[in-house]
């Protein structure tokens, strides 16, 4: 019987085949398979249950001090050269294949209530399935080249899932923007790896971390280089983790289905970039410039996050940039050397934001009830409030959400977010002001979100507001042909237990699972790294931890208090404080920071020009000489065609003529 | 006497192309397809029996090989082999024939005609990659062309004259490169031979060589194609109905590819290492230029043939890269791109025959009546994307990493040619996701559905297409299906490009492109 870690290779492969076989199913017998909901999704369920099941023995052993395991093949090969591939199961990638099967299985389920009444219900499943199946690959890859792999499959699926609905216009735009915006990153990733490669003539990790630092002290290459290597290489985890300034995809994929957002761009794929990141630290390590670069990035990335978070009035691009944020958390986490922390925040985080995107899509649900299905309406704030009422499931794990995500102890969200301030206050300490300010930042503008969604008046039938964001969405008329059919109830209800389920069993490790993660004992620490885990144990103290970790809830209760001042007993008018006396600082963050607006005008119009000139010199220029030759030549026939007389005498003189000049020539020639 | 499979396989479909007058039909070309559908599955079947039984993949050298003398007064003998270079393209002409015969379903115009031309065209372009003779191979590549052209003229679409002239007029004036390059190798030195065997045991001087490879770049340059001798490109694939667009993209194209390996790179290898790095820069020319001309493109026939130019590029890069690694990777992604291209243009022609338009502009939303039709168009593109567990991965990759691991060049010239080459992984997803979303995504385009007939994918396209896909993601998946079967001749041969190098290419101190000291890169384990 092989140990659990032998078979890991069937965990990517069991919701493969699964998806295989339905996708197989969808193009042959459409209709027939499509009818088939409940088998499919149970079908595909249980191929990721399965796999779920079978990481969690891996984890038990891995709990129970199993070594790594590594198995390769041969997969490419040319001259001296072999590309391996095959997988890897150690500490890192069984917490991370736990983490993300659990979450798969969960949204799996939550979706049979989400989209039961959608027309592409087995087609989502199967993209479910194909993600979870490239997302485990990606975990349990043992070099850079394997891992580029699922990268890429992981982002084809993210494209297909944001695109679910192509009869929308921003789906579509979403979609588009997310896969190239990601090959952007890849770009930097794959010549990182090449250059890599080139410097140490290998893809593992281990081995690229130290073939560098032999090269670099053998003074075979420059620290420079090396650096540059690192960098391009981190191009990869900045676009798929959404770090500034390449996170501008995430928001807008928010048009994909909740569910999706909830697993694919809130839990698992975003976080496969600080995943990576941890992944490389034995390469990272050793350059301080690399380091200092990515905490800086991080840094900019979870201020820039929160900051316009502050302001967005749609409940999903809220909590889109709320994640964009923490994942900046993530990387400052890496950047200050500490990968411990930042797996643990990404763990934790990995809860509690999936619990909140399933609740938001709770919400937006039952908003669809409501005020029809259409995006503009169904997510904003602006109609929703006193949810509470209606959705006590939905609304108390929602709130356990924002109290987790704050930072208030005992929750997930404060250890884990402790621990990576304290790592940054000891190494980096401007960087800790600010992540430090965010914390604050973080706190009020969840709970703003909480409260306007589920407290105060339910203002969904306030049709002056209605026509107002159908008509800032230019949407004015076609909605009313189109969605204006058919009842719409009164107020929202509960959702299913399929939806609820989800929602209450995430709640349990979002409000538990920080404890595994306590400075003092933090088994956690131990499991990734025994020789870091007794070290903080050992350096533990009291004294040095009750001031930071007392700051950081202070700041936090402050930014609460704000919220509450603010939107529930209202008397705080945000807009008469901030928005209005300070037009441009709104502004500038109701714009997102201008960043879309600056890329579109330099890259996507660039580019398109760009190529039109380029289109314009090949029809022309190129294609120009080709056809002018060709009318050189009907012209000179043209002219030649009055020395056709038919006469012999005539012929044969030119021909006479011809060779006398080329005897000429070749006499002259030598 | 062992079995002729390389001769059967050329002769066999010419034979009975034939017969194809005798054929009784009741002129809707029924039967006429029929026979042609079994004439060329037969010949596929041929091909694979020569790989199976007389074929072993270990071997570097040549194989299967027949020899009749032909015309002994001129040096002509009917020889014909396979090794490395030239098997895996034969199964591949053999195969995508076959299935452009099955996608030629609705062509009823002169089916007769059509399928005899397609028979010949089977014919002759395994002749080319089948011969060893480079006489015969200027006939085979002659006698191709034809076909190539009737094809193009009578069944194209408006312009079809137009694009039908300037590709025999580019075509056949380039090969006259090809006739003077051969019969000047073959005079060479006394002993006149025009075998390649031959050619290749005689030492060439340098600059002879040097003229001779000019002259064949020339040539094959055009058929490749290599920027700027594309333009006949564009408008032959533009007007070819999807069948003939088939094999254009699918076997025309290699055939260039695989004349610079076995000409340029086999018979003149030290002028190769002269030319080389012209190859590499031409090929990221072609990867950049083409990928942005297609994405401003808004036919969308003529889309896709200016992204095949663009893949191109990579076989380019590959064949100057003086690595086994890298060379396999040219001779995988002239396969690889045999077969999506293949698979885009035969999408591109069912979706004409839906749409009744080739305009971008005219199309959008076209998703919602055609899923199917959806699926198979972004399954394709995203394999045209280099998704990796695709074929296109594979051998991108193999061309990346052969390049950037080869110490034929300085660190600075593989920096930067890498660096634009991978410029191209930008690019591509920007035109094809474009693309897709121009005809799928998006509200339905009301005039379009209003006057066209949008059915979904009938199974005969999806049999087509899951007959392509099968072998995109079975190499993309484990790749050394294929590398294997010709692994031991690219090895041999880059072993003797690169000896070529040392003997020829003196490298001055500071040179900005080649590095002098050679060595066996280092690979631990």
């Amino acid at each position: 019987m092989p140990s659990a870690a032998e078979l890991a290779w069937l965990i990517p492969v069991l919701p493969l085949a699964g998806a295989c076989l339905v996708g197989l199913g969808l193009i042959s017998f459409n209709r027939t398979i499509n009818r088939l909901r409940k088998p499919v999704a149970w079908l595909l369920i249980s191929c990721v249950g399965a796999a779920a099941v079978l990481s969690y023995a891996i984890l038990a052993q891995q709990l129970a001090g199993a070594g790594p395991t590594e198995v390769l093949f041969n997969w490419a090969s040319a001259g001296t050269f072999n590309l391996q591939m095959g997988f890897r199961v150690d500490a890192l990638a069984a917490v991370m294949l736990s983490l993300v099967t659990t979450i798969a299985v969960l949204v799996m389920v939550y979706s049979d209530g989400y989209m039961a009444h959608d027309k592409g219900y087995v087609r989502f499943f199967t993209y479910l399935a194909l993600f979870s199946s490239s997302m485990l690959g990606l975990v349990i890859s043992p070099n850079l080249l394997e891992i580029y792999v699922f990268w890429e499959l992981v982002g084809m699926c993210s494209y297909l899932l944001v695109g679910f609905w192509y009869d929308r216009d921003g789906a579509a735009n979403a979609a588009q923007k997310a896969f190239v915006t990601n090959r952007v990153g890849d770009f930097g990733l794959l010549l990182g790896i090449l250059g890599l490669f080139w410097a140490t003539g290998s893809f593992g990790f281990e081995e690229i971390g130290a073939g560098l630092q032999d090269a670099v002290a053998g003074g075979s290459l420059s620290s420079g280089v090396a650096v540059i290597l690192c960098l391009l290489v981190f191009m990869g985890p900045m676009a798929k983790s959404a770090q500034f300034p390449l996170h501008v995809w995430l928001p807008d994929a928010m048009e994909g289905p909740t569910p999706i957002s909830a697993l694919i761009h809130a839990a698992t794929m975003v976080a496969a970039g600080v995943f990576l990141v941890a992944r490389l630290q034995p390469v990272y390590e050793p350059f301080a410039a690399v380091q200092i670069t990515i905490a800086v990035i991080g840094t900019i990335t979870l201020f820039l996050g929160a900051t316009i978070a502050l302001t967005q009035q749609d409940l999903k691009k809220g909590l889109a940039y709320s994640t964009v944020s923490q994942l900046g958390y993530m990387m400052l986490a890496m950047g200050c050397g500490a990968p411990v922390a930042g797996m643990f925040h990404l763990v934790t985080h990995a809860f509690f934001k999936a619990m909140l995107f399933l609740g938001s899509g709770s919400v937006i649900h039952a908003m669809e009830e409501v005020v029809g299905h259409e995006p503009v309406l169904a997510q904003d704030m602006r109609l929703m409030g006193g949810l509470r009422r209606y959705m006590p499931i939905t609304s108390a794990t929602f709130f356990i959400g924002c109290v987790a995500i704050a930072g208030i102890p005992p929750l997930a969200g404060f250890w884990s977010k402790d621990e990576i301030l304290g790592q940054a206050f000891n190494s980096l300490p401007l960087l800790w002001a600010m992540g430090f300010i965010t914390a604050g930042m973080t706190a009020f503008y969840m709970f703003r979100l909480y409260f306007l969604t589920f407290e105060g008046e339910f203002r969904a039938n306030d049709t002056a507001v209605q026509a107002a964001l159908l008509a800032a969405a230019g949407k004015g008329n076609d909605h009313d042909e189109d969605h204006d059919h058919g009842h719409h109830a009164e107020h929202p209800h509960e959702s299913g237990w399929q939806m609820a389920m989800p929602l209450a069993v995430l709640a349990v490790p979002s409000v538990l699972i920080g404890l595994l993660g306590t400075p003092w004992n933090s088994r956690f620490a131990f499991l990734l790294d025994p020789h870091e885990g007794a070290e903080m144990a050992e350096h533990f103290s009291w004294g040095e931890f009750l001031p930071l970790a007392g700051a950081s809830v202070a700041i936090s209760v402050a930014g609460i208090t704000v919220a509450v001042l603010a939107y529930a007993l209202r008397k705080l008018d945000m807009a008469a404080l901030f928005a209005n006396r300070f037009p441009a600082v709104n502004a500038f963050l109701a714009n997102k920071w201008y960043l879309d607006a600056i890329n579109d005008k330099l890259f996507v119009q660039g580019s398109r020009k760009l190529a039109r000139s380029v289109l314009e010199v090949d029809s022309k220029v190129v294609d120009g000489v080709v056809n002018l030759t060709g009318l050189m030549t009907l012209g000179s026939g043209e002219g030649l065609k009055y020395f056709e007389t038919g006469r012999a005498q005539f012929y044969a003189l030119i021909v006479f003529g011809g060779v006398i000049a080329l005897v000429v020539l070749f006499g002259s020639l030598g | 006497m062992v079995f002729p499979w390389l001769s059967a396989s050329i002769l066999f479909p010419i034979g009975a192309a034939l017969l194809i007058p005798f054929v009784p039909d009741k002129g809707d070309g029924r039967q006429v397809r029929w026979f042609a559908l079994g004439v060329a599955l037969t010949t596929f079947l041929l091909t694979v029996g020569g790989y199976l039984n007389g074929y072993d993949p270990a071997v570097e050298g040549l194989q299967l090989v027949e020899r009749v003398e032909w015309l002994p007064s001129l040096g002509l003998a009917w020889s014909v082999g396979a090794d490395g270079l030239s098997m895996p393209l034969i199964l591949l002409t053999s195969f995508i024939t076959a299935l452009a015969a099955l996608a030629a379903w609705p062509v009823s115009f002169k089916p007769r005609l059509f399928y005899f031309l397609l028979l010949a065209m089977d014919g002759g372009q395994i002749a080319v990659f089948a011969v060893q003779d480079m006489l015969l191979f200027f006939l085979a590549w002659e006698l191709e062309l034809i076909p190539v052209y009737l094809l193009l003229a009578i069944w194209g679409g408006k312009k079809r004259q137009y694009a039908a002239t300037k590709f025999i007029l580019y075509t056949a004036g380039s090969s006259l490169f090809i006739l003077i390059v051969g019969l000047a190798m073959a005079f060479y030195g006394g002993n006149t031979s025009f075998e390649y065997a031959a050619l290749m045991a005689k030492d060439f001087p340098l600059k002879f060589q040097i003229l001779c490879y000019a002259g064949l770049l020339i040539a094959f340059g055009v058929k490749l194609p290599i920027v700027p001798l594309h333009t006949w490109l564009p408008d032959a694939h533009g007007e070819a109905t999807a069948p003939v667009h088939m094999l254009l993209a699918g076997i025309l194209l290699k055939m260039g590819g695989y004349a610079l390996l076995r000409f340029n790179v086999q018979l003149l290898p030290e002028g190769h290492a002269q030319f080389a790095p012209l190859l590499v820069v031409l090929g990221v020319v072609n990867i950049i230029y083409a990928a942005l001309t297609s994405f401003a493109q808004r036919n969308l026939k003529r889309k896709i043939a200016y992204s095949s130019i663009s893949h191109m590029g990579f076989v380019l890069i590959g064949i100057g890269s003086f690595s086994a690694l890298g060379t396999s990777g040219a001779m995988l992604q002239m396969i690889s791109h045999g077969l999506i291209g293949a698979s885009l243009f035969f999408l591109v022609g069912a979706t004409y025959d839906r749409t009744h338009t080739l305009q971008l502009d005219e199309m959008g939303g076209v998703g919602q009546k055609m899923r199917k039709m959806f699926a198979l168009w972004t399954i394709c593109s995203l394999a045209s994307l280099a998704l990796p567990g695709m074929s296109g991965f594979v051998s991108e990759l193999m061309v990346f990493v052969g390049f950037a691991t080869s110490e034929a060049y300085t660190l600075s010239f593989r920096v930067v040619m890498a660096i634009l080459a991978a410029v191209g992984v930008i690019l591509t997803p920007i035109y094809l996701l474009s693309m897709l979303r121009e005809i799928f995504f998006g509200k339905e385009n009301r005039e379009l559905a209003s006057h066209t007939h949008l059915v979904d994918a009938e199974p005969r396209e999806i049999y087509v297409i899951s007959c392509l896909l099968v072998p995109i993601i079975g190499i993309g998946l484990y790749p050394r299906l294929m590398t294997d079967t010709y692994r031991a001749s690219i090895e041999a041969l880059v072993q003797r490009e690169t000896s070529a190098m040392t003997r020829v290419v003196s490298v001055p101190s500071g040179s900005l492109i080649r590095q002098a000291n050679l060595q066996a890169p280092a690979v631990p384990g």
